[in-house]
């Protein structure tokens, strides 16, 4: 488990400026290999013939884990899912798939999704460019080795046209409690959308926003330049920071109490709740979130704040336990894993 | 008048499009105008737009075929995804304007892939030739898989 969640925790819990605005930023490349055909004309032998290929090439460039799809259960993919280092349709996929992570947890790989190769950086708060410059560092090593499907006039050739180009997707997530509070977050989200960016619930398309977090990523990927989206989603993050901070200045002279009030009863139902579910936790984590960023909340730090909000996760607390629980047993030992995380740093 | 898509609601909503080959007029009820995602009030997203657009077919497109995958362009319309490298340089006079529309662009400026990289797949092959041979006891044909991967000026072992 701990591997999977290294890049949001970062153990020691120190965390960049922010950390509590922009949680964690995320980008990734679409990558195909010229001498295969793309998803929907690569037959069930050539696929596994190119993961084979991919995964020697791979493990020849970066000390890490390499897990064959196929041989894992079907709760450890589900936790894959949850942990953001596999996509939904990675999970539907029927033909053989693999997956790398690197030894630091910080890049993984998607081999035979959508695209050939998905090469994925994450990273705890707003390091969006060390996280791409890892990427194409590593891209450039593996770039020497593979014939990389590429068009000089449309870029890299992906298997669906709305990649063409770069197939860059730079993103944040948000965590936006005084936009939510000043009912500005609309305004703000929709200017986003005149730049380029899409606006996204935490987990991908069509989900609903739950605990004031927002997802804002690059929806072009042709005739832009990596080093202009991320300066774009730099920038625009920078700006939406300073209209959050400015909202806050506003709770804590409209409502400050009602705001300490809200935050200590979250802290609060965490420790003592004896059932409690995913949805619950991450709006209480929320509240706690903002009172660890605004320094109302001194005895818990992040790293723990973030532990929470992905262990707690329904198949990540049964990997967490090793047992197949139930909804209603999940609920139970979910309250048992954040008492003791939360008692602990009180002690 | 009549809805032009689904023949039943009386047409409230008079579209017009000027496209480069042909002009395309509508005459549809709310509901099938909200269907083909012309009410929008918001930017459309580029997978909105790209299925907006696919919907637009033409009776030759059965036979405009990839000659790599075979992958047709009704057939790429469909699933609204490339079978190949190939598929692109094939579809490009009936996509150019598909793809500008969905990126607001027709040309690549960020990163670059240099061609002639086929070394990687070219030894990796011979490599595993090479050990089959040799499970295999098949010397003679091991030596001369050796001496192609020579030439790559790779060792024959890992």
């Amino acid at each position: 488990m701990l591997n999977k969640i290294r890049w949001l925790v970062s153990g020691n819990g120190q965390h960049s400026e922010y950390a509590d605005i922009v949680v964690s930023s995320r980008v990734r490349i679409a990558r195909n290999v010229s001498q295969f055909n793309f998803d929907v004309k690569l037959k069930p032998a050539d696929a596994e013939r190119l993961l084979q290929f991919l995964r020697t090439t791979i493990g020849s460039l970066i000390k890490g884990e390499y897990i064959d799809i196929r041989q894992i259960s079907a709760l450890e993919r589900e936790s894959l899912l949850e942990c953001h280092l596999i996509s939904p349709a990675f999970l539907r996929k029927e033909k053989p798939t693999g997956l790398y992570i690197s030894e630091d947890g910080d890049i993984s790989i998607m081999l035979n999704e959508e695209d050939h190769l998905r090469i994925q950086a994450l990273a705890a708060g707003m390091n969006i460019q060390q996280i791409a410059d890892k990427i194409f560092s590593f891209e450039d090593s593996i770039g020497a080795e593979l014939d990389f499907s590429f068009d000089e006039t449309y870029g890299f050739i992906t298997s669906c046209p709305t990649n063409l180009g770069t197939g860059f997707r730079g993103s944040v997530l948000l965590h936006l409690p005084g936009l939510v509070f000043t009912n500005e977050v609309e305004k703000v989200l929709k200017g986003a959308l005149q730049i380029g960016m899409a606006v996204r619930g935490i987990y991908g398309e069509g989900s609903e926003i739950k605990g004031s977090l927002f997802q804002i990523s690059n929806q072009h990927t042709l005739g832009l330049r990596e080093e202009d989206l991320l300066q774009t989603i730099t920038k625009l993050t920078s700006m939406i920071v300073d209209i959050e901070k400015k909202a806050r200045d506003v709770i804590f002279s409209k409502a400050r109490h009602e705001f300490e009030d809200k935050i200590f009863r979250s802290i609060a139902i965490l420790r003592s709740a004896r059932i409690i579910s995913t949805d619950e936790v991450l709006n209480l984590l929320s509240a706690v979130r903002f009172g660890v960023g605004t320094g109302i909340l001194k005895e818990v730090n992040l790293d723990v704040v973030n532990e929470i909000m992905l262990v707690s996760r329904p198949a990540n607390i049964q990997l967490f336990y090793n047992e197949i629980l139930e909804e209603h047993e999940r609920d139970v030992r979910r309250a048992d894993f954040i008492r003791s995380r939360l008692s602990r740093k009180t002690a | 008048m009549l809805c032009d898509d689904c023949k039943k609601n009386p047409a409230t909503i008079f579209f017009k499009e000027v496209l480069p080959e042909k002009v395309v007029e509508l005459h549809l009820c709310g509901s099938c105008a909200h269907k083909r995602g012309l009410l929008l009030t918001k930017k459309m997203s580029p997978i909105e737009m790209l299925q907006r657009l696919l919907k637009e077919k033409s009776a030759k497109d059965e036979q405009i075929i990839c000659g790599k995958c075979y992958l047709s362009l009704a057939e790429f319309k469909r699933i609204g995804r490339f079978g190949c490298v190939r598929c692109l340089e094939t579809f490009k006079p009936y996509i150019k304007n598909l793809i500008k529309q969905i990126h607001h662009s027709e040309k690549h400026v960020g990163r670059h892939a240099e061609h002639g990289k086929q070394k990687g797949y070219e030894v990796y092959q011979l490599r595993e030739q090479l050990k089959k041979a040799l499970e295999k006891e098949a010397y003679e044909e091991a030596a001369a898989i050796r001496d192609k991967l020579k030439k790559f000026g790779v060792e024959s072992a890992e």
